[in-house]
């Protein structure tokens, strides 16, 4: 396994920003937050931690490569615990490492992407202890973790607020990925048409090289005829 | 040309996915337990008696039928985790056995003759002399056929059998023919035949080297995938070797099955039931798959044409193949 991690590019997106707004937060204000997160989890999903029982003392690196920061789960006897740590590897070998956008992470998480689809387009990558990754991968699949529903339940019966709150934020979330999505798009497309027209040029270029050797060769023997003293006599 | 539906056998590795696929239109969804008496025993995956119990509840209240697979080889010595599969899934309900095993088919010939056995892929019965002998010996009802046959072979074949005829319609290529492969056990020394997993996650390996992504298998070098390339599984029939000079597949790339172009020609040429592979696969992907098949095996029996499913990120390396259905090649 890599000690210097290789979190490749992350694309401009909501997740991204947020991430910097983020960067100053001394990571440890979040642990209440993630504390709370996993005995939600446990309480809520306990299927899921049953078919997690068969990793002893398994660790994990989760890596949303669009925050500044990773988390941490560690598996074992004692109750699971989820951390946020730096982007510098600071935690001692992990039995793995699962890295990734935030969001195909969390469509993970909730079932609604495929593992194998998603390491197949390479938005995610895995490093380590692959039996671990995948009891944790079908743990979670099969648990029916819906984080907004969960989330919700913390409200009790008197959710209706709450529900709205999240509604009113996941159409600002989509409306900040549509707006960032024509930013790029602004951003590249003279980038873009500089890159068709390069295409186009290469792929001509290509074409008369194709041409020129297709006539070589019979220039090539013509020359050679000429040169032969009984062809030049004929 | 319209007709009887084919039959949509599903794939389930946990109880989430059984829901996910009866929800999405299967008539059937076939499963192992969570041991090596099935040839997709992966970390975490497959059921308990508890939950195949819950499992045959949700799926026949819903009209859907399951049928259990205890498809890997009795270990010598001790068949009797193969034997409590068997017993169990038989005396909880299942609606058919999914077995390779002769010793194992004449088991559950005998102690449980009501329940209906399937001949599973990984006895690799092609011809019809092997499934007259299945059919005879065992009262072997459906064979599922490996991927090796075209079409027209398929079509030969059922006009000469007794029983009816299952085929692959979507999921992984396994190239070899079925339960003769040792290339697994030739890296890992663990093979799908006798421990039910073909290439082990216990000896995969990714590595990110660079810009490139490095699978090893045991002590092999699988694939090495530059940055943004669609990658495959770390499976040695999929591997890039370097022979001559030149990095290539030396026997199949990294594609996924799709046949549903030629669900048509399959109607016609007899088949009774069309499987889609994947126990392995998550809920999103058995919802998704399950659905555009149900659309397709419809449109099919119609005879309207099949839609364009839209299945290709789903697909090994994003890519698909009618495989040997439609081969020219030997
Ligand atoms: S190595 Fe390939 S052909 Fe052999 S069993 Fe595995 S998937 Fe099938």
């Amino acid at each position: 396994m890599t000690n210097e991690p290789n979190r490749g590019t992350p694309s401009l997106s909501p997740v991204l920003l947020a991430g910097f707004a983020l960067r100053p937060l001394p990571l440890v204000l979040l642990q209440p937050a993630l504390d709370l997160a996993m005995s939600l989890m446990r309480r809520r999903h306990s299927d899921v931690f049953e078919r997690l029982d068969a990793l002893e003392n398994a660790s994990f690196l989760i890596d949303p490569v669009d925050l500044p920061f990773c988390f941490t789960l560690r598996l074992g006897p004692a109750a699971p615990r989820l951390w946020a740590v730096g982007t510098g590897g600071d935690m001692e070998s992990p039995s793995a490492v699962l890295r990734g956008p935030l969001l195909v992470l969390i469509r993970l998480l909730e079932g609604r992407m495929d593992g194998d689809a998603a390491f197949f387009s390479r938005d995610l990558a895995v490093e380590g202890d692959m039996e671990a990754v995948l009891t944790l991968r079908n743990a979670v699949d099969s648990g029916g973790i819906d984080l907004a529903e969960d989330l919700l339940s913390l409200f009790g019966p008197m959710n209706g607020p709450a529900r709205r709150a999240l509604g009113v934020a996941e159409a600002l979330f989509a409306r900040a990925e549509r707006d960032l999505e024509s930013v790029r798009a602004a951003f590249v497309a003279s980038v873009e048409g500089r890159c068709d027209a390069q295409t186009a040029r290469l792929r001509d270029l290509e074409d008369d090289l194709a041409d020129l050797r297709t006539r070589m060769p019979r220039a090539n023997a013509a020359g050679k005829r000429a040169a032969k003293p009984g062809a030049a006599r004929l | 040309m319209s007709g009887t539906p084919l039959e949509l056998v599903c794939p389930a590795g946990t109880p989430g996915a059984l829901r996910a696929a009866v929800d999405a239109g299967a008539d059937v969804v076939y499963l192992g337990f969570r041991d090596e008496t099935n040839a997709r025993n992966f970390p975490g995956l497959n059921f308990s008696r508890p939950e195949l119990r819950d499992g045959l509840a949700y799926a026949h209240e819903r009209g859907c039928r399951i049928y259990v697979a205890v498809n890997t080889f009795a270990a010598a010595g001790n068949p009797d985790p193969w034997h409590r599969a068997v017993d169990d899934a038989a005396e909880l309900g299942a609606d058919a056995l999914i077995l390779a095993d002769i010793g194992l088919l004449d088991y559950a010939r005998r102690r449980h003759p009501e329940t209906r056995r399937h001949l599973s892929v990984q006895a690799s019965a092609s011809n019809p002399t092997a499934i007259a002998y299945y059919h005879e010996a065992f009262g072997v009802q459906r064979v599922v056929l490996p991927r090796v046959l075209t079409v027209t072979e398929i079509a030969r074949l059922n006009a000469q059998i007794p029983v009816e005829t299952e085929v692959f319609a979507f999921g992984g290529m396994c190239v070899m023919a079925e339960g003769r492969c040792v290339l697994s056990a030739y890296a890992t020394g663990r093979s799908p035949n006798m421990n039910g997993v073909c290439s082990p996650a216990s000896h995969v390996r990714y590595e990110q080297l660079g810009g490139r992504m490095v699978s090893r298998l045991g002590r092999f070098t699988i694939n090495q995938f530059p940055d943004g390339e669609p990658a495959g599984y770390p499976t040695l029939c999929k591997g890039r070797f370097v022979a001559g000079g030149c990095a290539g597949y030396l026997f199949e790339e990294p594609t996924s099955l799709d046949a549903s172009t030629v669900l048509p020609e399959l109607m016609a040429a007899g088949v009774r039931a069309l499987k889609i592979e994947g126990r392995q696969r998550g809920r999103a992907y058995i919802a998704e798959v399950v659905a555009a098949f149900r659309r397709a095996v419809d449109a099919a029996a119609r005879g309207d044409p099949v839609p364009p499913l839209g299945l290709g990120g789903m697909t090994e390396g994003l890519r698909e193949t009618t495989g040997a259905y439609a081969k020219t090649w030997r």
